[in-house]
């Protein structure tokens, strides 16, 4: 069977070179690791990495009536959107189910940037093209250009070096900013990210990509990769297409009731499925294991009956011990477990987030 | 080069014979695709085990993979402490990070299908 090629992001070869295992995903070449996801992980929690994330789609959009088209076409609200700020929202079906979860980011009256998941980019792009009539937009994932996420408490003195080690330039959280460097030229930025920790997104375009990377490498940056990408945004409650949200999933189940702002009053597509839905029968919780790691679509058990379905799990590098998501049918007392390929053992309940965010610090 | 002393499946076990003790391990290939180890599951001594049953698990940072019996015999030997070393398991796979002695009913046949050290390689270069 053929596969289409798949798609490498501008700084493959810097991959390469930094010794990263380059996995297939969403239709990219992409780095799982560059040796150790738990290692590098922990360094973003402690100190801060540079992630290359120029698989996710990067939309643009752009008409008078840009902000009123997506409000309607997306479950949270964009007319109040301010200039200047990223919100995370998401596309949802009629029935208020998701297609995807994303931000937007207003960047004037008139002109939206949004970032899409990379497994969903065109099912996106195509859903938006029809419910958005009378707004230009464009699909520019492949051109060339990315996105480079600067995530960690030491984030911010990194960000410095891109601007000649002026410190002084630290954007609100959700912010977006034109950063002018004297040696990249203008580059766009948000205090946006997937890890819960301070954090920048860079959208770079192609002539910035490989500069700006080589430019935090030299500084001693680590490159961190997707699966400790995928530890961080759990450890952080961060949900994730294909696990926590999908078609089948809606918002009050999976706790997102503050990603579809203002859902009780706007006319917006799933808005009418969701003020008649009745109330959730499930809900998404946090679970800890000893030893084994609760996998996606391992049954969650209580006295012997399945009760729920684990979502996501990892080996939480912070809390060094497995943490998992699952549904939790709603009104369950009891000792949990979770059944990995007809073996039992324990699990905890806990509240999510795992590790507490400082993205706002 | 792996070492010719013992036998290989496609499925990253090893298999060395002593006499009619059959050690049994993974091979650092195993051990370098799934990354990081949290978690070995492995049998009680004195269980019978035929020939490609999953006798145990390895659990890593990203997956779970089952672990095959190479020849079929009683386990009489598990090396249990291992659970408790995985860095033993993680650095040092074909040697200090064995996980069980099968005893087999005949030493001279036991390891004929296996795959020997170069066709191994052979298997490994093509995964790589």
């Amino acid at each position: 069977m053929s596969q289409p090629p798949l798609h490498r992001t501008s700084l493959h070869a810097a991959h390469q070179a930094a010794g990263a295992k380059l996995v297939p995903f969403a239709g990219w070449e992409m780095p799982l690791d560059y040796g150790s996801i738990l290692e590098e992980s922990r360094t973003v929690r402690q100190a801060c990495g540079l992630f290359d994330v120029s698989h996710m789609g990067r939309f643009w959009f752009h008409g008078p009536k840009v902000a009123e088209e997506l409000d309607r076409a997306l479950g949270g609200a964009i007319v109040d959107q301010p200039v200047g700020k990223a919100r995370y929202t998401v596309l949802l079906t009629e029935q208020g189910t998701f297609l995807d979860d994303l931000l937007t980011y207003r960047v004037a009256e008139d002109r939206f940037f949004m970032v899409v998941n990379a497994s969903n980019r065109e099912q996106d792009f195509a859903v938006l093209r029809q419910r958005i009539q009378n707004s230009d937009m464009e699909d520019r994932t492949l051109d060339g250009g990315g996105i480079l996420a600067l995530q960690g408490p030491d984030s911010r003195r990194q960000l410095a070096l891109l601007n000649g080690g002026n410190e002084d330039f630290c954007p609100a959280f959700l912010d977006l900013a034109w950063l002018q460097t004297p040696e990249f030229g203008e580059l766009f930025i948000a205090r946006t990210g997937y890890t819960g920790e301070h954090g920048y997104e860079i959208f770079a375009n192609p002539e910035q990509m490989t500069a700006v990377w080589q430019r935090l490498m030299q500084a001693g940056v680590a490159p961190v990769g997707l699966g400790a990408r995928d530890v961080l945004r759990l450890e952080a409650g961060m949900p994730l297409y294909g696990h926590e949200i999908d078609p089948q999933t809606h918002p009050f189940e999976a706790g997102l009731r503050f990603a579809i702002k203002g859902w009780k009053t706007r006319e917006f597509v799933g808005g009418e499925a969701l003020r008649a839905m009745p109330e959730a029968q499930r809900r998404l919780i946090g679970l800890t294991a000893e030893k084994r790691v609760p996998r996606q679509g391992y049954p969650l058990l209580c006295n012997g009956r399945e009760v729920g379905q684990v979502c996501s799990g990892a080996w939480s590098a912070t809390l060094d011990k497995p943490i998992a998501t699952a549904y939790l049918e709603q009104g369950v007392e009891g000792p949990l477990t979770v059944s990995a390929r007809g073996r039992e053992f324990p699990v905890e309940q806990v509240d999510l987030p795992f590790v507490p965010h400082r993205s706002r610090n | 080069m792996r070492p010719a002393d013992r036998s290989y499946l496609e499925s990253h076990e090893w298999a060395r014979l002593d006499g009619d003790v059959v050690t049994v391990g993974i091979t650092d290939f195993a051990v370098e695709q799934l990354g990081e180890l949290v978690y070995l599951d492995l049998p009680d001594e004195g269980r019978k085990l035929d020939k490609g049953e999953v006798f145990g698990e390895v659990e890593s940072v990203k997956a779970v993979s089952d672990l095959l019996a190479p020849v079929a015999g009683e386990v009489v030997e598990v090396h249990s402490s291992l659970a408790d070393e995985l860095e033993d398991l993680q650095q040092d796979p074909m040697e200090k990070g064995w996980l069980l002695k099968i005893r087999v009913a005949d030493g001279q046949s036991a390891l004929a299908g296996l795959l020997d050290a170069a066709a191994y390689e052979g298997l490994v270069a093509e995964e790589h």
